[in-house]
């Protein structure tokens, strides 16, 4: 071996580097590909080499080596094996052996298989090197080799040869450049022409490869496939096998239980009978004795009679006479008692009847089951419950036979524990129920046992269902809105507190969009900021959320987003003012008013007879409108909602006010902020003042609203929300009018 | 009627024009600016017209006052004309800056020498408009009309002689009641001659007592610190006073600090052309 390798490497370097053909794609793997090219280099000179120093003594040895290389590797073929390495060396190792033993010139066998493939292999790359063209031929060298290959090759041909050797061959030694559709062969192009291939159909090499890959891998596919159906075919036979051995362990117990049952029965009947039938015999018996000893005496008096006959027979006459008279009476007498010679006890005895029916009604009810499992109580389906109603399910296990179930609830109150709270059971016969008539917002307890004839089953687990809450109560005069969002308020309308909100609303009078339904969700609070179409009209519901399920809807509320809409608010009211029922008029009334100041406060204005409206909080525009007496002295704008209370509106930084005063029969009007106002002349008294509030463009605007003028604007930057506010300084009247679409001279500002 | 441009030049997106026309009221040559908004490139324009104060040719507003921004976003037409004839070789003409040559008062002269050409009115009232209306895209029911001083005068009047005829008036720190101002005085004798009563057709305070009624919304802004206001030039109480009784919409702001200059009129000149878009694009 060493011999040969030091021979392997003294021909290396002499091999032409550039000879080098395999088709690379048929290998995928990558170490392979690095391994190939010295081998098959050290491999094809060792061929050269090997042919032309033993091609006559081979022959005959080489033949019949080859027989065997031919077995092996069907062998290999025939198990799927040709890549298998381990295996396939495991034969190549073999056969030296065998070689050993019946041809001793070793070495030379050892070589011979490794000749046999390389001798296909080689003329391949002959072929190859003719396809390539000329440039391969340069070489003088090389082109002696490749004529002696070629014509070796050729001299050689045979069925056989070609057979074993082309398809099955270990994959390096691969150089066959055409695939023969007819044979199925991998074929050299050039056998197209000269073998019995002439006829046949050939397509290229590659193109054979990927149709067999695809094959190969449609295949390997199918084969994963029925892999994971058989592993997990087998999965579920184990399954199958637990369950089989837990039904037979059940019914085992049940069949066990049973039959003891009817055993006992049966003994017990045994006992009861028996005991019976002796009874009856004693009596028999005792009845039969007595009869016999009243037979005995009644032979004793008779034979007692014979006698005294007999001695009086033996008297004398007159003695004879005296005792046979009285004789005569006595046996007279006798003989009239009957002697009673009726057997008074019959010996059989009644005929019994063994009554089997409850033993026949125990085993027939070995067939049906025994005593259902306690039933698994489901948790609350999510959304399943109403105000007054909850939907309770629950399940049996599967082998279970339930006639009825019986359903029984009561109240969670955690408040009194101590107090047992009234229980309400019912009996259903199907696995849920519709509990009704339940207080809304509440958690009530379940618990369920399933009944058949066998008996009854032990109770459920216990589960909480709660009753979906109360509707909430929309707090209509509460409600503000603008053209592009409404701020809506609602009591929750339930004692216990809820999960959520959800406001609904709904474009009232409008066709296109009828019946379209949005909803808001998961509102916290009792309060949310809707955003809006604008110039719609909306009908909006609220409902609360708790596990169990939604409330039914609020009471609607009408909401239009034309215009913005408040109510003042009366928490800051001044007490000399009066707010009428619509939350939209002021009134300060003609009868003397207190002249002490009321206490100051944080909320409710004291000192400046003003009150606040509550305006949506939201950044945008927003227009009202107010009717004043032109002689009247009132002061309208905007201020914060933290404006001291005790100031007048516009003589600090927190609030921008239109202030109008007449004395004199003069107007006068003062546009205020932080006590200063420009210097500012109008002619005409408006009647009624628009107040445009801008907060995109930081402006608030008042107009004389019959005459469209722009009165003036102040340029305010407020940080926070604003809130329109309005003073009377004398008794009057201040009408608000909100809800209104801007006029379009009040757009230009 | 042949316009001749002297210039044109892009200002916020449209263009700021000058012409020159012969006009047969004022027997002269007569130069007048014109805005053209960008919407007048499609369609057509409100105008609104411009009266300047004394001294003032057609440059002062257009170079001055800054309203183009706001002009071009309203898409108003904006027309400054001179403020007076010019050249017409009249005697006396260019002695005082405050009567004749940029003095013409908006008033049609009935004295001579001033009669055949200084007809001012009748120029902004009628041959300007019409010309206007001949050769630029302008809604002719769509007109207002401004000023300054002596063209706050000027606009006054003519809104208040014609009802109906411009949709809304406004001006900065306007002679309102002439009659009773030194230049009025001055002027008007020289116009008009020495009958008062003559007058009275060419004093705002005078004109609201007869105003019909016809709504009329006037924003005047007048600066606190105008020393024409403390001369008695202007005396806006007396107009205030007229429009109170006769229940006129006025909005007189009083702004503080500000004189008689275009700094004023820049400074507010915004909320004016707002003022007339508000009526013009309603």
């Amino acid at each position: 071996m060493e011999e040969e390798s030091g021979e392997e490497l003294g021909l290396d370097r002499s091999t032409p580097k550039d000879f080098h053909f395999y088709h690379m794609d048929l290998y995928d793997s990558e170490d392979r590909l690095q391994l190939f090219p010295e081998e098959n280099t050290r491999r094809r000179k060792e061929v050269v080499q090997a042919e032309r120093a033993n091609e006559s003594t081979g022959a005959g040895d080489g033949k019949a080596q080859r027989d065997l290389q031919e077995e092996v590797e069907e062998l290999v073929h025939l198990y799927g094996l040709e890549d298998d390495h381990e295996l396939g060396d495991e034969f190549v190792e073999n056969m030296p052996r065998m070689g050993v033993s019946e041809y001793p010139p070793y070495g030379m066998k050892r070589r011979d298989p490794a000749r046999e493939q390389r001798d296909w292999r080689l003329s391949g790359e002959a072929t190859e090197a003719e396809d390539l063209g000329f440039g391969g031929w340069g070489s003088a060298g090389q082109c002696q080799d490749l004529r002696e290959v070629y014509r070796y090759t050729h001299g050689r041909a045979s069925e056989e040869y070609e057979c074993y050797v082309i398809p099955e061959e270990e994959d390096e030694e691969e150089a066959a450049d055409v695939f023969c559709v007819t044979c199925k062969t991998p074929i050299r192009a050039f056998q197209k022409v000269f073998d019995e291939h002439k006829e046949h159909e050939v397509i290229p090499l590659n193109e054979a490869l990927e149709s067999a890959k695809d094959e190969i891998h449609k295949n390997m596919y199918k084969l994963e496939k029925q892999i994971i159906d058989m592993e997990n075919f087998a999965n579920h036979l184990e399954e199958v096998f637990i369950t089989v051995e837990e039904n037979f362990g059940k019914q085992e117990q049940n069949f066990e239980s049973h039959y003891n049952e009817i055993l006992e029965t049966l003994a017990q009947k045994y006992e009861e009978k028996i005991q019976a039938l002796g009874e009856k015999k004693k009596e028999k018996v005792e009845a039969l004795y007595e009869q016999l000893v009243s037979c005995g005496e009644n032979l004793d008096t008779c034979k007692e009679l014979m006698e005294t006959i007999e001695e009086m027979c033996h008297e004398e006459k007159v003695d004879f006479i005296k005792d046979a008279v009285a004789m005569a009476d006595r046996l007279g007498k006798f003989l009239k008692t009957k002697t009673d010679v009726e057997i008074s006890t019959q010996p059989d005895f009644e005929d019994q009847t063994l009554d089997f029916s409850d033993v026949e009604q125990l085993m027939g009810s070995i067939n049906t089951i025994p005593a259902p499992s306690a039933p698994v109580i489901n948790p609350q389906t999510p959304n399943s419950a109403t105000g007054s109603s909850v939907r309770v399910c629950w399940s049996l296990y599967s082998d279970d036979t339930v006639e009825s179930y019986q359903l029984s609830y009561r109240p969670v109150q955690d408040s009194s524990p101590g107090k047992d709270q009234a229980e309400f059971t019912m009996t259903i016969k199907e696995t849920y129920c519709s509990v009704t008539d339940l207080v809304p917002n509440t958690q009530y307890e379940f618990w369920v046992t399933a009944h058949n004839r066998a008996g009854l089953s032990p109770s459920s687990e216990r589960a909480v269902y709660v009753t979906a809450p109360s509707p909430p109560i929309i707090k209509t005069k509460e409600i503000r809105s603008c053209e592009e969002a409404v701020l809506i308020c609602w009591e929750s309308g339930n004692l216990n507190p809820v999960d959520s909100y959800t406001v609904e609303l709904t474009q009232a009078e409008s066709p296109e969009a009828s019946g379209v339904t949005e909803s808001v969700v998961g509102i916290p609070t009792c309060e949310s900021l809707v955003q809006l179409q604008p110039g719609q009209s909306y009908v909006i519901y609220v409902r609360a959320l708790n596990t169990g399920g939604p409330s039914t809807r609020s009471e609607p509320a009408t909401v239009h987003t034309i215009g913005s809409y408040f109510r003042l608010n009366k928490d800051t009211c001044h007490p000399w003012l009066t707010i009428s029922q619509d939350g939209l008029t002021i009134l300060r009334s003609e009868r003397s008013t207190p002249t002490k100041e009321p206490p100051p406060s944080d909320t409710h204005f004291t000192r400046c007879v003003a009150v606040m409206g509550n305006l949506i909080p939201v950044r945008g525009h927003h227009y009202w409108e107010v009717e004043v007496d032109e002689h009247l002295d009132y002061t309208v704008g905007v201020a914060f909602e933290d404006v001291p209370k005790q100031e007048d509106l516009g003589a600090n930084c927190l609030s921008w006010c239109m202030r109008h005063t007449f004395a004199s029969s003069r107007h006068k009007y003062e546009f205020l902020h932080n006590r200063t106002t420009p210097d500012i002349r109008i002619t005409v008294p408006p009647k009624k003042i628009g107040i445009l509030l801008d907060y995109e463009n930081s402006k608030l605007s008042f107009f004389n609203v019959e005459l469209s003028q722009h009165l003036y604007t102040f340029s305010c930057q407020p940080h926070k929300f604003v809130h329109p506010c309005f003073s009377l300084e004398k008794p009057g009247c201040l009408k608000i009018r909100n809800g209104i679409s801007m006029p379009k001279h009040v757009t230009f500002y | 009627m042949a316009l001749k441009q002297i210039s044109s030049n892009k200002c916020f997106g449209g263009l700021q024009k000058v012409f020159e026309h012969d006009s047969v009221e004022l027997n002269c040559k007569m130069k007048f600016a014109v805005y053209l908004p960008p919407k007048a490139e499609t369609g057509k324009c409100p105008a609104l017209y411009w009266l300047s104060g004394l001294t003032c040719t057609e440059q002062n507003f257009i170079s001055k006052s800054g309203y183009h921004q706001a002009a071009s976003e309203h898409g108003l037409v904006v027309i400054a004309p001179d403020t007076s004839p010019r050249g017409c070789n009249i005697k006396g003409e260019d002695e005082s800056w405050d009567f004749g040559t940029g003095a013409g008062f908006y008033v049609d002269a009935t004295e001579d020498p001033w009669k055949t050409n200084y007809r001012m009115y009748s120029y902004i009232t009628e041959e300007l408009p019409q010309l206007i209306n001949a050769n630029f895209p302008v809604d002719p029911q769509r007109t207002s009309i401004f000023g300054h001083s002596m063209g706050g005068h000027g606009a006054l009047i003519c809104a208040l002689k014609n009802p109906g005829k411009y949709k809304s008036v406004s001006a900065f720190a306007p002679i309102c009641n002439p009659v009773l101002c030194p230049w009025g005085k001055k002027a008007f004798s020289g116009y008009l001659g020495t009958d008062q009563s003559k007058w009275k057709a060419y004093d705002a305070t005078h004109l609201v007592k007869s105003y019909p009624g016809s709504q009329l919304d006037i924003l005047i802004d007048q600066g606190k610190e105008d020393q024409f206001l403390l001369d008695g030039q202007l005396l806006p109480d007396n107009f205030i006073a007229a429009c109170t009784e006769k229940k006129i919409p006025v909005v007189f702001r009083l702004q503080e600090g500000y004189d008689h200059s275009y700094y004023f009129i820049a400074t507010f000149i915004t909320d004016h052309i707002r003022h007339h878009a508000k009526y013009l694009n309603a």
